[in-house]
């Protein structure tokens, strides 16, 4: 199975084979033998050459968290025919932000109206969560196009908060 | 322990009341859990005999509701209350509304938490028995006036603190006089939402201070003896991350005149049971009173770990009635403790917090690696609390074997499904500083500062090869079953037989 690992800008084209623990991945074209085996929800003992790594992956935002020897990264993993797809599609109109609740909590503040004009680093909104407010920014210049939340309400991760265009 | 009680409500909830019903179990007595709609599923509940609900999950509603908890104590036949630290812990109306309802409370009395409640009065108290303060006023400042001609007394920077404070909230620094007119604006506006009293005070800066603070036990027959003391200097924005004992920069000559202040401040309050009384510290080893906490601490077990004494037992029996048993000269300090606090913080995006499902979890074990946690693998970290999640606390023979002990002891700690501090403790314990003994408050800043926010990419390819196999596997079950979520199965059951999979 062929896919695409987006990490820290750059995409890598990895293959993976095999079950049961042995697996051949295909990375930067060399081909890898691994013994992988999941010991826990998230948690992967991983022997390579000899090492015993223990890696934890945890969801966040659409990519995967991944915690390695006190390092973390960001790792987005698609298969490799849906990237094509998505990246043919969206051609130059990346544009906008939409601001979605990374955690759970409490809308206290929205600092904005829909039509009105920001510039990145404005405060958009800030969420209330284990008794710690939490701002969150415009990364973009554009307009306010939706609010899709009030003041007070409780929030889920992943929902739409904000729409800027 | 012969106890005129024999059933104590836990009016708290989380790792600390998890750790109090493990010291009463040990005592024999029984416990009473108290939750909100929020914690139904939360260790304390699946520790404790008893469990009573106490309505919704804003602690407004539950936790700090002094009536519910009294009425769960009548309604369970509990004859005692422990507060733990936080919500009501240095409410002097819930000791009082316990007292009076005829249930023993597991702390200070009513009086001796109102008078070192009021910070203004302590320093006072402090002043009048010769204990050093920070330079500062006596009482809140009046006007811009009165706190610009302080200001200049004491000499700039200055820090302004709200009367009724702590954890930050109402804390100011001022560098230059121009500043302080608007400072004192925000101080008094902040300390007046946080704590319905918009007094503030001010002090004197003390740069690049060190945190240290002295436990206290006191019995109801005049028995008073000091613990020795905790180094807090690591902290972020007032939140202490790091705790030790003994502290490197205390000599032992230090210690005893802190002790000795320590008992002084704690005796003429009236105080019984545990008590922290914290000190800043400058460079030239000058120790400053700075205010007395009239609970047990969150950092408590590093006390427990170098005098090998169990603080909530010795809670327990002085709320009983008994005495100390001991005196200053049977307490001695063996070897070092560490404790590291684990909160459900994701510090690669400005510690915000990560409330939610714990899906994987396996604590560190091994000679003298402690765990004092709140979470079970399953369960779920609500977001109305507090992010602490679980304490490790280790010991070591001296302050370098501990240092290494804690450095494993993090590294085995896994946590999937939530953030935790336990990257950024990593690089904390393997700091040169650390290792050094180079700690003060403004520890963190300069950690901080020098971070890099991206891996060094030591580990590149291990972590785009499981995360390829994650996206490989889901592809698979995804197929076999259809929108079916993993079981919620043990990861400690996993964990120890390795190779074993659930298919």
């Amino acid at each position: 199975m062929k896919f695409a690992a987006q990490a820290g800008g750059a995409v890598t084209p990895v293959e993976v084979t095999g079950e049961a623990g042995r697996y051949t991945i295909t990375l930067d074209s060399e081909a890898i033998v691994v013994d992988a085996r999941p010991t826990g929800e998230g948690v992967w003992s991983i022997l390579l050459d000899g090492t015993s790594h223990v890696v934890e992956v945890t969801d966040q935002d659409g990519a995967y968290a991944v915690d390695v020897g006190g390092e973390r990264y960001a790792i987005r993993v698609e298969e490799e025919s849906r990237y094509i797809i998505r990246t043919r599609g969206a051609s130059g109109s990346e544009r906008g932000q939409v601001l979605k609740a990374p955690m759970p909590g409490r809308v206290t503040l929205i600092a904005v109206t829909v039509g009105q004009s920001v510039v990145a680093g404005d405060g958009l909104i800030v969420l209330e969560a284990m008794k710690m407010e939490n701002e969150f920014k415009a990364q973009v210049a554009g307009t306010i196009k939706e609010i899709r939340v009030t003041a007070g309400q409780p929030v889920n991760p992943g929902d739409v908060l904000v729409v800027i265009e | 322990m012969s106890a005129p009680f024999g059933k104590v409500l836990i009016a708290n909830r989380g790792e600390i009341a998890v750790r109090v019903i493990r010291a009463c179990r040990e005592l024999r007595l029984k416990t009473v859990a108290v939750f909100s709609d929020a914690d139904r599923e939360s260790l304390h509940v699946l520790s404790a005999d008893e469990a009573v609900s106490i309505g919704p999950a804003p602690a407004a509603e539950s936790y700090l509701v002094i009536d519910k908890l009294v009425a769960a104590a009548r309604r369970t036949g509990a004859d005692a209350v422990h507060p733990g630290y936080g919500f009501l812990a240095e409410n002097a109306a819930f000791a009082q509304a316990c007292q009076d309802a005829g249930l023993t409370f597991i702390g200070p009395p009513p009086a001796a938490i109102r008078a070192m409640g009021d910070k203004m009065a302590a320093r006072r108290l402090a002043i009048k028995l010769g204990v050093p303060v920070v330079p500062g006023t006596e009482q809140p400042v009046a006007d811009d006036a009165e706190a610009a001609r302080v200001a200049g007394q004491v000499g700039y920077p200055v820090m302004l603190k709200a009367a009724m404070g702590g954890g930050g909230k109402g804390m100011r620094l001022v560098r230059a006089p121009g500043e302080l007119s608007s400072a004192l604006r925000a101080a008094r506006s902040e300390a007046g939402a946080a704590f319905g009293d918009a007094a503030v005070y001010l002090e004197r800066f003390v740069e690049e201070p060190r945190h240290i603070e002295i436990q206290v036990l006191a019995d109801a027959h005049g028995g008073i003896v000091h613990l020795g003391e905790r180094e807090c200097s690591i902290q972020r924005r007032h939140q202490k991350l790091v705790e030790e004992s003994p502290s490197s920069f205390v000599t032992p000559e230090m210690r005893r005149r802190m002790g000795e202040a320590a008992c002084r401040v704690a005796a003429a309050a009236g105080y019984v049971n545990a008590g922290t009384v914290e000190f800043l510290v400058d460079r030239e080893r000058n120790f400053y009173f700075l205010e007395m906490n009239t609970r047990l601490q969150v950092e408590h077990p590093v006390t427990e770990l170098v005098t090998g004494r169990d603080l909530v037992k010795d809670q327990l029996r002085i709320a009983a009635g008994e005495k100390l048993g001991f005196a200053q000269d049977d307490v001695t300090l063996s070897g070092w403790a560490i404790e590291c606090r684990i909160n459900a913080e994701d510090p690669y995006a400005s510690f915000m917090p990560s409330p939610g499902r714990v899906a994987g979890l396996r604590a560190p074990g091994g000679p003298w690696v402690r765990d004092d946690t709140g979470v079970y693998a399953g369960c779920t970290i609500p977001r109305f609390y507090d992010t602490l999640m679980a304490k490790l606390i280790v010991w070591g023979p001296d302050r370098d074997a501990a240092a290494a002990r804690m450095a494993r002891a993090l590294e085995e700690y896994t946590v999937v499904g939530v953030q935790t501090t336990i990257p950024i403790l990593q690089r904390i314990i393997a700091h040169p500083d650390f290792a050094a003994g180079r700690l003060s408050t403004a520890f963190m800043e300069r950690l901080l500062a020098g971070d890099r926010p991206e891996a060094a990419g030591r580990h590149r390819r291990i972590a785009l090869i499981a995360a390829a196999l994650t996206a490989y596997e889901r592809a698979g079950r995804a197929t076999l079953a259809p929108a079916a979520a993993a079981p919620a199965s043990s990861a400690w059951r996993q964990a120890v037989r390795p190779g074993w999979r659930e298919r």
